[in-house]
This record gives structure tokens, C-alpha cells and sequence, in this order.
């Protein structure tokens, strides 16, 4: 574990980044910002992260449309979804598209360490 | 004024059937009597005549008798003048007449006044044939009868006696006779009449009142209205039948007033059920934009909880901060939960009786705008997994939207198939949702305005509309994506702007790919035909 973990938050809103970033941060993990699809991408291209943070509702493609494509670019990355109030269906229908987490806007600070830290875990798991 | 007054009275009499049966009642009685009694009256005429003829001969025979008595001991014609002169006290006697054997009037009785027809023909023919002879003549006084008996005068010479009678007597009594005949049958007739019409007022124009009265109440629309006539003729019979026809009326009257209700019903169901999504979307797109700042806040406020102190003095407003945004997303949560459109419950469900609902429902808006709608639906489609109190909603939105985009003589189609319907030449499109199972695919066709590329990419959005302003929620098409995304089906919009819009819902079927020889098909954005 010499490397520090990695996170990408994605997310239209720069307040919402900013506060994703100043938590994760505090949590010791390396954070790097994206803005849209197109930022997204660009950082996936130039390297590999451990967990992908991504707000489903964005301009331009949404995190859902997303998905599929970042699953297959990196398997190995755990992406978690965000949503404002989202319910079950949408629930269901991102997780079959392969998330690995689903948090409903708004969540706790604790709800998302929660969810990264159990993305961690399964992570350490499947690789055993 | 009058007259015509009189006129209608007339024609109302003559058109009433009650009159119409007594005249010609009436008139066949008249007939029937009337032959009878003339032949009567006839008959006592003659025998009345008969027995004067009679007496009269019986009384000259006497007198002749007599005046013989007279001659053969020689008496003076004189003296057989004095014989007659109490002759003529009997009653009807006019004269009385004695010819000798040359006609020349021998003596001779007269009643005062009358002044009688003498010497003739007749008394020529009696004396020079030697025979009895009547006749009936016209004198001024009235009908007289003449009866001349021959008798013999002296050896080998005849005489005769004449007597003259009056009929006048007899012609009063026959005119007596007659206008009592008259007089009865009148009478007769009037109580015929009356007994006709009493009978015919009680037994048709009574219950044929009724009737009529009957008819009026219901087609007044007093559907309860009945007649009781316990009677066992045609009357009875048409009372029945007039019953029964009121009882299919009222049934009948029941039945569309229970659709009516019916179709209300299910207008205000889906009215309310209009209303609450569009709360719903409200919600949903006012909660989708609070979610981020809500959890900014709650977020920050968090990491503020973390480094003030637990005995700090301003501590107490951080946590009111915390509980005040967990307190919005509460609210937020209730008001989803209250509007979100709940999760259809799929079952099998023929499609046919829900298109027919529709339909049925719409019908009546179609012919006010003149739009035809039709239902073009082959037999024996299968049945698809799908909640019918959402589909129903689905399809009146769509044929909803077709009818306000069509104008005056435009048609309306709905059918099921598997290609599109449309042309594809200069045809934009847009397709929502995924189906991943073979499908039932219903068209919505109409030949409305039609929308362009640009319109096209936006009716999905809630709010959006291109009817005109306060017409349409611009959420009738937003509704229909979530129901088709609920039954896990897709929706596409197909469109030639000024020749029409072609809606395909694709719906998974019930038995989920056993093939169907009825169209379903799995693909989904083959716009080619």
C-alpha cells in the first residue's frame, strides 16, 4: 500500500466538487476533479483510479450513459453514482449497468466514506 | 271567427274516433229501421184501405137493398130522398146517389159543402156492364173512394147507387201513424247513440286517453311511467305492450346514463391522475435541483461539526444548520414519495379491451373536431405484461395529443403492427426507453401538422408543448415515457412535418417470446418500412 488511493470526482456542480474534494482530502485520499464527461475522460485516459465518484445528471452525457463505457476502459475502477433523491428503479438500473454504489443527494459525509470505503474492500477481496 | 271556430269543432269531431263509430252506427241502424218501418207503415195503409173499401160495399149493398124495398111498392124518388136524410150522420160519408137506368141522378144525399162528381163515366160503365165498380179520385176536400153497385130497377132495367167516402180520415191516421214511427225510432236512436257512446268512451276513448297521456309523460322522460288496464282485449293487449316498451325505454335510459357516468368517471380518473404528475414533475425537477446545494450545505456543515469543538458557544447553530437541511430532505422525500407515479403492478392483459376503452372514451372529441377516430386492430393479438390502468392512461394521452394536432377532416388511427406506418421520406424520429423483450407494437397514426426535427428532441421534456399557451401541461408525453419505461417497453415518435405523426408504443409481451403469428416485434429503431 505505498501508493495512496485515488479518487475521481465528477460533477457539474463546482461547490459539490469542492466539497467532495476538502472531505476525501481529509481522508487521505488523492483526489482529482472533473467537471463533465469530456474532463472524465480525458483524466481516464491519462490514468487509472480506484474509485470514480460521478453525479448521474450532468450536461452532455449523464454518469449512466457514462457507465458501460468506463467499465470497460477501467474494469478494475469502482464507480460509485450519485443522484438528487433517486429511488429504487434508478437504483436497480445502475447497478445493472455496473456500479458499484448508489448514493441518493443529499448523504452524509459518513454515508460516502462509507461507500468508498466498502469499494475498497471488495476491491482488496476480488483481488485475492 | 265563428265559423271557423264551428269548423274545428267539426274536425275534431269527424277525426275523433268515437264519432266516427257512432255515425256509422248510426246510419246502419237508420237504414236497417227505416226499410222496416216503411214496409210496415205500407201494409197498415192497405189493409186500413181495404176495410174501408169493404164497409163501404157492405153499405151500399144495404141501401141498395133498400132503395129496391122502395121502388117495387111504388114510391116517389122523393120519399127515397127523405130515406137518406139521416144517411149521412155515418162518419166519412160524402154522398150518397141514386141513378135510374139512364144515369140521370134519381135522388141523392150530400154532405153540407161538398159538392160530389155525378153522372160520369164510372156510373155509365156500372150500368151499361151491369157490374159493381170502385175508384179513388181527387176532389178539393181530399181523397175520396167511389163504389158504384148496379141493382135491378124494374124487370129487365138496371139502377144504381153510388156512396162516396172520404179517405181524408185514413190518410190523417197513416200520417199519424208515421210520425209516431218517426218519433220512437228517434228516440230509439237516441239512446242508442248515448248507450254507443257511453260504451265507447268507457272501453276505447278512456283507456286510449290513458294512453296517450302515457305516451306524453314519457317522452317527457317520466321513464317510470306505466298503465294498468286489467283487461284481456286488444286494449289490454296494447297497454301491455305499451308497458313494455316503457320498460326497455327506462332500461335502455339506464344503461347510457350508467355510461355516461362511466365514461365521467374515468375522465376525472384521469384528470386527477394528469393533475398529480404534473405535480409529481414539478417535484422531480425542483428536487433533482435542491439535491445538490442541500448536500453542499449539510456537507460543509458536517465538516464544520468535525473541528468546532464539542463546548464551543456557537456549536448550537451548526447543529441547527444540520437538522434544518435534514429537515428539507424529509420534506422533499414526502413530497416524491406522495407524487411519484406508482410502480405499475404488470399482469397478462389483452390489449383489446383497453384500446376500446380509449376509444370509446375519445370518440366524442373526435366528432366535435370532425376528426375521424378509428380502431383498426387485428383479431387475436397477444396479450402483453402490463398494468391497464396505466396503459389506458398511456393511449389517451397519445390518441389525446393526435386529436388536438389534427385539424377538420383529419384521420386518427390506432393499429398494431410490427413496421411503422408513416412514410420515411423526410421522416424525424425519436425513440425513448429500451425494450429487451419481443413486443406488442400499437401505433397511434394521425395526419395532423406533424413536428419538426427540432420539436421532436424536446417533447419528451417535461414542459414542453406545442400547443398553444394554457392548452396542454407539456406532460402528457413526459407521462407516457415513465409509464412505457415502468412496463419496461419503449416509445417512438416518428414524424413528416404537414403530413402527420406516427406514435409506436412496444409493449413486452405476456408470454415473453413464444413466437406469435400476430405482429410483435423486438426491434427497435428500423425506420424503414
Amino acid at each position: 500500500m505505498a501508493r495512496q488511493p485515488s479518487v475521481l470526482v465528477v460533477d457539474d456542480d463546482p461547490e459539490m466538487r469542492a466539497l467532495l474534494l476538502d472531505v476525501l482530502h481529509t481522508e487521505g485520499y488523492e483526489v482529482i476533479e472533473a467537471k463533465d464527461g469530456t474532463e472524465a475522460v480525458l483524466a481516464l485516459r491519462a490514468r487509472r483510479f480506484d474509485v470514480i465518484l460521478m453525479d448521474k445528471n450532468m450536461p452532455g452525457p449523464s454518469g449512466l450513459d457514462l457507465l458501460p463505457g468506463f467499465r470497460r476502459v477501467c474494469p478494475d475502477s469502482k464507480i460509485i453514482l450519485m443522484t438528487a433523491f433517486g429511488d429504487v428503479p434508478s437504483y436497480m438500473e445502475a447497478v445493472e449497468k455496473g456500479a458499484a454504489e448508489y448514493l441518493f443527494k443529499p448523504f452524509r459525509m459518513e454515508e460516502l466514506k462509507a461507500a468508498i470505503t466498502k469499494a475498497f474492500r471488495t476491491d482488496a477481496e476480488s483481488r485475492l | 271567427m265563428r265559423g271557423q271556430w264551428i269548423r274545428a269543432v267539426g274536425n275534431r269531431l269527424l277525426h275523433n274516433l268515437t264519432t266516427r263509430l257512432i255515425i256509422l252506427m248510426m246510419l246502419a241502424f237508420m237504414v236497417i229501421t227505416g226499410i222496416n218501418d216503411y214496409g210496415r207503415l205500407v201494409r197498415e195503409r192497405e189493409q186500413l184501405l181495404a176495410q174501408i173499401q169493404r164497409d163501404e160495399r157492405i153499405f151500399a149493398e144495404t141501401l141498395a137493398l133498400a132503395v129496391r124495398q122502395n121502388l117495387r111498392r111504388g114510391r116517389a124518388t122523393e120519399e127515397l130522398e127523405e130515406l137518406f136524410e139521416g144517411i149521412l150522420a155515418r162518419p166519412g160519408l160524402l154522398a150518397v146517389v141514386i141513378y135510374d137506368p139512364d144515369g140521370t141522378v134519381v135522388a141523392r144525399s150530400v154532405a153540407p159543402g161538398f159538392e160530389p162528381p155525378l153522372s160520369d163515366q164510372l156510373i155509365r160503365d156500372a150500368l151499361a156492364q151491369r157490374e159493381a165498380a170502385s175508384a179513388m179520385t181527387d176532389a178539393r176536400t181530399g181523397r175520396i173512394l167511389r163504389y158504384v153497385r148496379p141493382f135491378r130497377w124494374s124487370p129487365g132495367r138496371v139502377g144504381a147507387i153510388e156512396v162516396q167516402q172520404t179517405l181524408a180520415e185514413m190518410e190523417r191516421q197513416f200520417r199519424r201513424a208515421v210520425r209516431n214511427t218517426i218519433s220512437s225510432r228517434l228516440l230509439v236512436l237516441a239512446l242508442f247513440v248515448l248507450s254507443i257512446a257511453v260504451l265507447t268512451r268507457w272501453s276505447i276513448a278512456r283507456p286510449m286517453r290513458a294512453l296517450i297521456a302515457a305516451s306524453r309523460a314519457l317522452a317527457r322522460g317520466e321513464w317510470d311511467q306505466r298503465i294498468t288496464i286489467p283487461r284481456q282485449d286488444e286494449i289490454g293487449e296494447l297497454a301491455a305492450e305499451f308497458n313494455r316498451m316503457a320498460a326497455n325505454l327506462q332500461a335502455t335510459h339506464a344503461e347510457l346514463l350508467r355510461q355516461a357516468e362511466e365514461r365521467l368517471r374515468l375522465e376525472q380518473e384521469v384528470q386527477q391522475a394528469q393533475k398529480l404528475a404534473a405535480v409529481g414533475m414539478l417535484a422531480a425537477e425542483v428536487a433533482h435541483e435542491i439535491g445538490t446545494p442541500l448536500n453542499v450545505i449539510s456537507g460543509r456543515a458536517e465538516v464544520l461539526d468535525r473541528i468546532v469543538p464539542r463546548d464551543h458557544p456557537e456549536r448550537r447553530n451548526l447543529e441547527i444548520i444540520l437538522s434544518q437541511a435534514e429537515r428539507i430532505k424529509t420534506i422533499i422525500r414526502a413530497l416524491l414519495d406522495y407524487t411519484r407515479p406508482r410502480r405499475p403492478s404488470l399482469r397478462p392483459e389483452p390489449i383489446l379491451p383497453i384500446l376500446g376503452r380509449v376509444a370509446s372514451l375519445l370518440m366524442d372529441r373526435g366528432q366535435r373536431r370532425e376528426v375521424r377516430l378509428l380502431l383498426d386492430l387485428p383479431i387475436g393479438l397477444p396479450a402483453v405484461l402490463a398494468d391497464a390502468e396505466q396503459l389506458q392512461q398511456l393511449f389517451l394521452n397519445l390518441v389525446l395529443n393526435a386529436l388536438d394536432a389534427t385539424g377538420r377532416g383529419g384521420t386518427v388511427r390506432i393499429t398494431a403492427g410490427p413496421g411503422p406506418v408513416l412514410p420515411s421520406d423526410g421522416r424525424n424520429g425519436i425513440l425513448r426507453g429500451k425494450a429487451d423483450a419481443p413486443t406488442l407494437a400499437v401505433h397511434v397514426i394521425d395526419t395532423g401538422k406533424g413536428l419538426t426535427a427540432e420539436e421532436l428532441n424536446h417533447v419528451f421534456e417535461p414542459f414542453f408543448s406545442t400547443k398553444t399557451s394554457g392548452k396542454g401541461t407539456g406532460l402528457g408525453l413526459p407521462i407516457a415515457e415513465e409509464i412505457v419505461r415502468g412496463h419496461r417497453g419503449e416509445i417512438e415518435m416518428l414524424s413528416v412535418p404537414d403530413t402527420g405523426t406516427e406514435v409506436i408504443v412496444r409493449i413486452p409481451l405476456s408470454d415473453g417470446g413464444v413466437p406469435s403469428p400476430t405482429p410483435a416485434t423486438p426491434e427497435t429503431t428500423s425506420h424503414g418500412r
